[in-house]
This record gives C-alpha cells, structure tokens and sequence, in this order.
C-alpha cells in the first residue's frame, strides 16, 4: 500500500477525474416509470477506463495496480456515512417490527435465482460477487473486504452494482408496475419489497406504486421507507452471515455438476 | 509503516480529494463540511483498528457500526454528529471511489470484455429476483399478521 499512497500521480488524476465529473452533476432522463440516472461517479469510471495504457496511455500497470490498491479503502468512508444514514432513524426501524425483518429474507431468492444463471452463462467466481446480494454499497464494501475489488468476485459486484445504478429504478418502476398488473401481490407487499434496494430504487416504485393505488398512497410510502431503512441496517450483517456462505455453498455444489471436479483453488 | 498509518494516510488523501468534489457537485464549502469528514475518517481509523486488535471481523462491519452508534438517538452528541456529517454528500463519496477504480481498471479490461455482457443479464435476474422473493415474503407476512 506504500507505493500506492507515495504515487501522486494516481492521486492528481483521481482528483482530476473527480473535479471533471462533479461538474458535470446529476443528468436525469425519464422513460417509462422511472428515471434513467447518470450520476458523477459513473463519469468517473468511464473516463478513468481511458486513461488506460488501451486508449490514451496517461497510466502504466503500476499506477493501476496502486490504483485498485486502495479501493476497498476508500469505500470505507462512504460506509461511515452510510451508518450515520441508518442511526438517526434505528429506534423507528425496530418499532416496524419482524413483517420488515422477515422480509429481508427475500434476499436470498436473489441467489437461488442468480448463482445458476450466472453460472450457466459461463461465470465462474465472478458469479458468487455478482448474485450474492442486490450489490448495493454495503454488499460492494464487503466484497471488496474479503475478496478484493480487483479479484473474479469484485468484477462480479462492481458490475451488478452499476447495472443498479444506471438501470435500477427504470428497473424497480417497471417491475412494480408489472406486478400490480398482474395482481399476485397485495399493493403493500410490493411497497415493503422495494425497500431492498437503493433508495432511489424504492422512491422509485413507491413513486409509480402511489399511482397506481392513490387511495393507498400514505401507507404504500411508509412501508417503502421503513423497509428501505432497515435494508441499510441489516444488509451488511445479512450479507456476510447467510448470503455469502450460502451462495458459495451453492457454488461448490453448481461447480461439481457442471464440471464434475470439486472447485479449484480457494 | 504499519497497516493502520497507512490507511489512515489513505483516507485523508481521499477525504481531502471528497471534500473538494463535495464542494464543487454539492455546494457544500470545504470548512464547513470539514468537521464531518473528520469524524467519518475517524470512524474509519476506529475500524481498522477494531479489525485489527479487537477480533478480525471484516473492517466494513465495525465502520457501519460505529456510524450508527454515534448517531444514534439517546447517545450523547448524536445530533451534532448527525449535523457535521450531513454536510457531506453521500453521493460525493461515491465518486473519488469509482475514480480509483476507473484509473485501475484497465488491466481488468480483458477480464471484463469477456464477462461484460453476462453481468448485466445476471443484474436483471438478480434484481427481479430480490423483489418478486421480498414481495412474496411480505405479502405472507402481512397476510398472517392480517394487515391485508
């Protein structure tokens, strides 16, 4: 980490990347339900990509192996904020009861359903960083904890994770509007369940949800908030205790099928 | 140097790169967002050092944590904290890491032109499936408790 923290270079350009896309700000675009968000730190990745010794050449591979270097730290003051988010309204959440909490269980249909089909495509570890979870920040700050951002597993998150941001709550808009129609879900259950994402995801299906049922709006919003809160309290915790392991269970038992080998390496 | 010089190095380069970017994208000024970065690096020092002396829990668990607690309503200066640190936007944060990440992305790239477009077929299935299993769940739930 020495070498990373004395390449200024590395810094300079970060700094530069950033200024560049803060300037730019928030660009929002609406199709359909929902809102196609660009925001500043996807500039950012987008014009680090080009500095690479592929296109413009400004940074060699040591300056990008400093820079993956210090990613998984630099997360850890967003997940400082992300705490101070949760505390304020920790008393609230509890008061919400165990409807919320068991709902959180949900997550992991995101890996029963996620790990086959990304193994079917053809991933291997990048599969477990990817569907172990709805990759919203805690669960990218946790991956980049145990695995590494550079690693098959960080590829794997860091990707779903973006994919969220960009086409999430289009995504999240859509869905809800889908379900409603097709009518196997009580509106409120919709609500509670769009909690498990970003918030922007919830505002979202909250948003074109309130439309759809205005007579039920108030309560549609309480249950969206109160579950997207308590997503961000539990889901760190959720993540590294039950859907971590479970999903590289699964992929020890989905690696054997399909290639008749135990899983090498790790 | 040991570990937790250098990461505390680390994250005041990255505070100081994040307050000037909260400052141009946010419109919050650099003193005045100056005390909640402060506290937010502090609370990242506390847990790499927690991972480190205490017990060898992933640093992410112990920094969510810790931010809780000192905003958390009853413990002794929870608003004040709660006051600094919202002048520190969450998407500010967000933006000097994907710079990193963006600058060292380039010796990935074969790796990633060959699993691209797989992720973002996994992302739809991972997205779909959280919800319709959370909608599912919470719609037994409520149906139990007889709230619907």
């Amino acid at each position: 980490m020495l070498e990373a923290i004395k390449n200024v270079k590395v810094h300079l350009l970060v700094l530069a990347l950033v200024v560049g896309a803060e300037f730019i700000g928030i660009l929002k675009f609406n199709v359909g339900p929902g809102k196609l968000v660009l925001l500043p730190m996807l500039y950012a990745v987008f014009l680090g990509t080009f500095l690479g010794p592929k296109f413009l050449k400004v940074v060699n591979d040591k300056d990008m192996g400093n820079a993956s270097a210090l990613v998984s730290l630099t997360l850890m003051l967003l997940m400082a904020r992300y705490g101070t988010l949760v505390g304020p309204k920790f008393f609230e959440i509890l008061k919400a009861g165990p409807a919320l909490i068991l709902q959180e269980f949900g997550n992991i249909g995101t890996l029963l359903i996620g790990i086959p089909i990304a193994m079917f495509l053809g991933l291997k570890r990048e599969a477990v960083g990817a569907a172990h979870s709805i990759a919203r920040e805690p669960n990218v700050a946790l991956i980049g904890d145990i695995y590494g951002l550079d690693s098959a597993e960080g590829r794997g998150v860091m990707g779903v994770y973006i994919c969220g941001t960009v086409f999430g709550t289009i995504f999240f808009g859509l869905a809800a509007s889908m379900l409603s129609i097709l009518n196997w879900f009580h509106p409120y259950a919709l609500a509670m369940a769009s909690g498990v994402g970003s918030a922007s995801m919830m505002t979202a299906t909250v948003g074109s949800l309130s439309a759809i049922y205005p007579e039920m709006a108030d309560k549609i919003q309480a249950f969206g908030v109160a579950s997207n809160t308590l997503s961000g309290l539990d889901g760190v915790y959720m993540s590294m205790i039950i859907a971590l392991p479970m999903s590289n269970k699964l992929y020890k038992i989905l690696y054997r099928i399909k290639f008749g080998t135990p899983q090498e390496g790790k | 140097m040991n570990k937790v010089t250098e990461s505390a190095i680390v994250l005041l380069i990255v505070g100081a790169i994040t307050l000037i970017g909260n400052w141009i994208g946010y419109g919050f000024g650099i003193m005045e967002a100056l005390p909640g970065m402060a506290v937010l690096v502090g609370i990242c020092i506390l847990g790499v050092l927690a991972n480190k002396y205490i017990y060898n829990l992933p640093t992410v668990l112990y920094v969510i944590t810790f931010g809780m607690i000192i905003t958390m309503p009853g413990v002794p200066g929870h608003e004040m904290f709660a006051g600094w640190v919202a002048k520190v936007n969450f998407l500010a944060l967000t933006t000097p890491i994907l710079a990193y990440a963006g600058v060292g992305i380039g010796k990935d790239l074969p790796a990633l032109k060959k699993t691209g477009w797989r992720i973002v077929v996994v992302s739809l299935f991972v997205m779909t499936g959280t919800y319709v299993a959370s909608a599912a769940i919470a719609h037994v739930v409520l149906k139990f408790l007889g709230e619907i």
